[in-house]
């Protein structure tokens, strides 16, 4: 469970282009259910899952993982928290170019310096689930648009994260690709993890598959279905 | 393998990839890293290969050298003085000796003429012979079984067969010599058959040297005394200090590596600090990168450190240091052509490498640390 | 005489050293007062990033003064033949008055800098980092003694001028002359061996209290300066007279040198090690109540008491194999 007490976030504080990304945000997101924020960009989804995925710090207001006050942490430790409680699958995933596919899969793992073996196999058995075992030794550059995705989520998964961040996950997939990602989002949630997404894709929000939307405006939650 | 151990052997693998990655981008950077580390090791490595030749020829020479001084300076020795050196208790041999410079007005250079030792049985001259340096024998362009001719200031003719060419192997010093006969000597500079130019004191224990010359001073009150080791510190402080001012002025150089240096690694591209930003959000800590990034200066600074040195070495040793040999090795008309000795000492190494890796690495701790803040949320934004 | 190649990087070395301790403290008078770990304002972000900076550049200022520790003895044996009477480091650093407090102040700095990168290593393992202020404060101390060592090294090379007669090894290093190298030569033999011996009982007395009650890790810390010093005594009076098979040879330094197999490092570098690591449980067992390092500073300072045990027995394993294979025989 992750809690969020009157959570703020400014950005550029002090400054005159001082922005409020988030105002006063109390939230709870419940433990092995997928979650869904939406609003119009600006609207403060994407800062809010940086602080839930310590990504960041909040200016002010406290957040709890699992029970733990995680907001007051040293960045390092924030750094430890998310990678081992976190898989990040960005909006436009951010692969490494240059490198194989299975190399990236593997980078999350390094600074936790697994025995390589160990790490090649479990990096793997992970594209292989996702049908990319084929494209392991391939540079990412040479992905199609839905390998990348899945190259992205193969290597959010590798450290076993229990909460999956997506932010904008379907954004430049097209229709039969954004039915492949909610099949995996399913399987995600079959293994027992938590998933947090950002969408203003009406497929996403109204799949079935979804426990709880959270509505945000201007920095602000508005509502929760 | 532990995990610190296996988590910089991983930080290696990705730097490595990195680099081949960015070949362009590095390649400017290493290859001037290697320039100055070149420049550097090759000034160094040469001051030390001339001052081993030094040493050598120091090694050869007498323990206590005595000079005549009249009105403080330099005179001749009157050969009477060799009997009263040779009196002293603890002296093993007193040889006068015959040397002195010669103005050759055919090519404008100064030779050292000079009489062979009585022990320097492979360099005797008999009357009418004589044994020239190599620079000597070049620029003139004598050979071995010809004939050397000089004269005199005063118009005396010297005229000797001549009997071998030096080889070059001390040439540093042997260059300009001529060796000649000791009649042919003193008739060629006019000079009286009872004083020579100074006189070399053979001493059975050099522990007692201090008191020897001590004595010495009492019994030839105008002399000078100089030691070998006088003489070695002497070459001593004069390679040190040339060496010093090369160095001085690589120093300029080494500074305006370091800026480069450090731009170089500010000035990341958009895609190096998109990449950065990644590391950061899944998972690498602010250490994680800088040991990484660390390790990526190791890299290119080992490979510039390697490669520079070896090139120096080569430079120095191979093609006898060809930049250099006008400033360091003197001004005389006559060049040496010779091979140095290789010759490379620890405490060269590790002041070279004081020079060159720690600027570099200290003008690139900085913008590493400020790569490695990146904000985590970056990519995210 | 300062235009000399492995001077001049010495004195790179110490300006560089100097000019990072000064900024360094500089920040942690920043730190002291500004830090606030519950705020999550950028400039309290801005102060935890820097101290990444400074971890790094503490640890390479740490790397760099042992580095030029050896080539600050190195250099001095070499320019030992432009100096009348000057046979070794020895004569080189003697040839004026600030040679040897030169070299005392460099190897302080080294256990300072050494003992500051363990301080931090153990700062970090707190969730809340529970030593900041006092790591910054030790930096702010450790400013004036890098600077008075960049100084006293700078002081102690302008003052080098061939003309003057030294005295070498074999003079200072003897027992009738004053001093402390002549107090620490004058050590008899047997002496010397015995405070050795007395000090690794202390030490692993002080040790396997330690390990037991987990207490007076101060204690621990003092027995190893005390071996430091009574390793060093040692070396002097007697380990060297076994290496040189020579009864009056003294040297500390000469043992460093290519001639005897650079068996010097074999002692110095785990003595040298040992009492790094030796100091540090001393100045940990302040915080050793810390709740956010409840299990991890203890096991820390295990790790770095058993470390600083097994370079020291090392140490003395040398110590006894030389003696041991020394063609020279002092006690009959």
């Amino acid at each position: 469970m992750i809690e969020l007490k009157d959570v703020s976030k400014l950005y550029n504080e002090g400054r005159p282009n001082e922005v409020r990304a988030l105002v006063d945000v109390n939230l709870v997101i419940e433990r092995d259910k997928v979650t869904v924020f939406k609003g119009p960009s600006g609207s403060g989804k994407t800062t809010l899952l940086s602080i839930v995925g310590c990504l960041s710090r909040p200016t002010t207001g406290r957040v709890f993982l699992g029970g733990d006050l995680v907001s007051g942490l040293p960045e390092r430790f924030l750094t430890e928290i998310r990678r081992s409680t976190y898989g990040f699958v960005f909006q436009r995933f951010h692969l490494v170019r240059g490198l194989t596919v299975l190399d990236n899969v593997m980078l999350p793992a390094y600074p936790l310096a697994p025995p390589h073996a160990e790490l090649r196999e479990r990096a793997m058995a992970r594209l292989e689930s996702l049908g990319l075992a084929d494209k392991a030794a391939m540079p990412v550059e040479h992905l199609s648009g839905g390998e990348t995705q899945r190259a992205a989520i193969a290597r959010a998964l590798i450290n076993d994260p229990r909460i999956v961040i997506a932010d904008e996950p379907t954004a430049n997939l097209d229709t039969a690709l954004t039915e492949r990602f909610l099949e995996i989002v399913a399987e995600l949630r079959a293994e027992g993890r938590t998933v947090l997404m950002t969408s203003h894709d009406p497929r996403i929000w109204q799949s079935d598959l979804v426990d709880a939307v959270i509505e945000m405006r201007d920095g602000r939650v508005v509502g929760e279905f | 393998m532990t995990a610190p151990f296996a988590r910089q052997r991983y930080l290696i693998d990705y730097t490595l990839a990195a680099l081949a990655r960015r070949r362009g981008k590095n390649t400017g950077l290493v290859v001037i890293y290697t320039a100055v580390v070149f420049v550097l090791a090759s000034a160094m490595l040469f001051a030390s290969a001339i001052r081993y030749e030094a040493t050598t020829v120091l090694a050869d020479s007498p323990e206590l050298i005595v000079q005549e001084l009249v009105m403080g300076r330099h005179g001749m020795l009157p050969a009477a003085h060799l009997d009263k050196l040779a009196e002293i208790r603890g002296v093993q041999g007193v040889e006068g000796r015959l040397w002195g410079y010669f103005y050759d007005r055919a090519n404008g250079a100064n030779y050292t003429l000079m009489v062979p030792g009585k022990d320097a049985a492979e360099h005797s001259v008999g009357p009418g012979e004589a044994i020239i340096g190599e620079g000597l024998a070049r620029s003139r362009g004598f050979e071995e079984g010809g004939a050397l001719l000089l004269v005199s200031q005063t118009g005396k003719l010297l005229k000797a067969r001549i009997k071998s060419v030096l080889s070059s192997d001390s040439a540093l010093v042997s260059a300009d010599l001529a060796l000649i006969s000791e009649p042919d000597y003193r008739r060629f500079f006019e000079l009286p058959d009872d004083v020579y130019t100074d006189a070399a004191v053979a001493i059975r224990n050099p522990r007692e040297i201090e008191k020897i010359v001590e004595k010495a001073t009492y019994a030839l009150p105008s002399a000078r005394f100089v030691t070998r080791s006088d003489i070695a510190r002497t070459y001593e402080s004069l390679f040190d200090w040339r060496e010093g001012l090369l160095i001085a002025l690589a120093a300029a150089a080494i500074l305006a590596f370091a800026i480069f240096a450090a731009e170089k690694s500010s000035g990341l591209s958009a895609e190096e600090a998109r990449e950065i930003g990644i590391l950061k959000a899944i998972g690498w800590d602010t250490g994680d990168i800088i040991a990484m990034k660390l390790w990526e200066g190791g890299l290119v600074s080992l490979a510039a450190f390697l490669v520079g040195t070896v090139l120096a070495y080569v430079h120095v040793y191979l093609f006898d240091a060809g930049l250099f040999e006008p400033v360091l090795k003197g001004w005389s008309v006559l060049y040496p052509d010779f091979s140095l000795a290789p010759r490379v000492d620890g405490l060269q190494l590790a002041t070279l490498f004081v020079l060159t890796v720690v600027p570099y690495t200290a003008a690139t701790l900085v913008p590493i640390w400020r790569t490695a803040i990146t904000d985590p949320d970056e990519v995210m934004r | 005489m300062i235009f000399q190649a492995p001077i001049l990087a010495l004195l790179l070395v110490s300006a560089l050293s100097a000019l990072t301790v000064l900024w360094a403290a500089s920040f942690g008078l920043r730190v002291i007062r500004q830090w606030d770990l519950a705020s999550g304002t950028r400039a309290q972000l801005e102060l935890e990033r820097r101290t990444h900076l400074v971890s790094t550049l503490l640890a390479f200022v740490m790397a760099v003064e042992l580095f030029t520790l050896v080539l600050f003895v190195f250099n001095a044996d070499r320019m030992a033949v432009m100096f009348v009477g000057a046979m070794c480091a020895v004569g080189t650093l003697n040839v004026n008055d600030w040679g040897f407090p030169a070299l005392y102040l460099k190897i302080a700095v080294f256990f300072a800098a050494a003992l500051w990168l363990i301080v931090d290593m153990a700062d970090r393992l707190g969730r809340d980092y529970p030593m900041i202020r006092f790591k910054y404060g030790l930096i702010v101390a450790l400013a004036p003694l890098v600077v008075a060592a960049g100084a006293l090294e700078l002081a102690y090379f302008l003052g080098l001028k061939a003309d003057v007669i030294t005295s070498c090894c074999s003079k200072l290093f003897t027992p009738q002359k004053a001093g402390l190298a002549a107090e620490m030569s004058g050590f008899d033999e047997r002496g010397a061996l015995m405070l050795l011996a007395g000090a690794f009982a202390v030490l692993l007395g002080t040790a396997a209290l330690w390990w037991k009650s987990g207490r007076f890790a101060a204690v621990y810390s003092v027995a190893s300066v005390f071996l430091f010093v009574a390793g060093l005594t040692a070396i002097v009076s007697t380990v060297s007279l076994y290496i040189y098979e020579h009864p009056n040879h003294h040297c500390p330094f000469c043992l460093l040198k290519a001639e005897y197999g650079y068996y010097g490092y074999l002692l110095y570098v785990p003595l040298f090690a040992g009492t790094a690591m030796g100091l540090a449980p001393g100045v940990l067992a302040l915080y050793g109540k810390t709740e956010s390092l409840a299990g991890t500073l203890p096991r820390l300072m295990r790790r770095l008491v058993a470390g600083s045990v097994a370079l020291y027995v090392a140490f003395g394993i040398v110590v006894v194999f030389t003696i041991a294979t020394s063609r020279l025989v002092l006690f009959g």
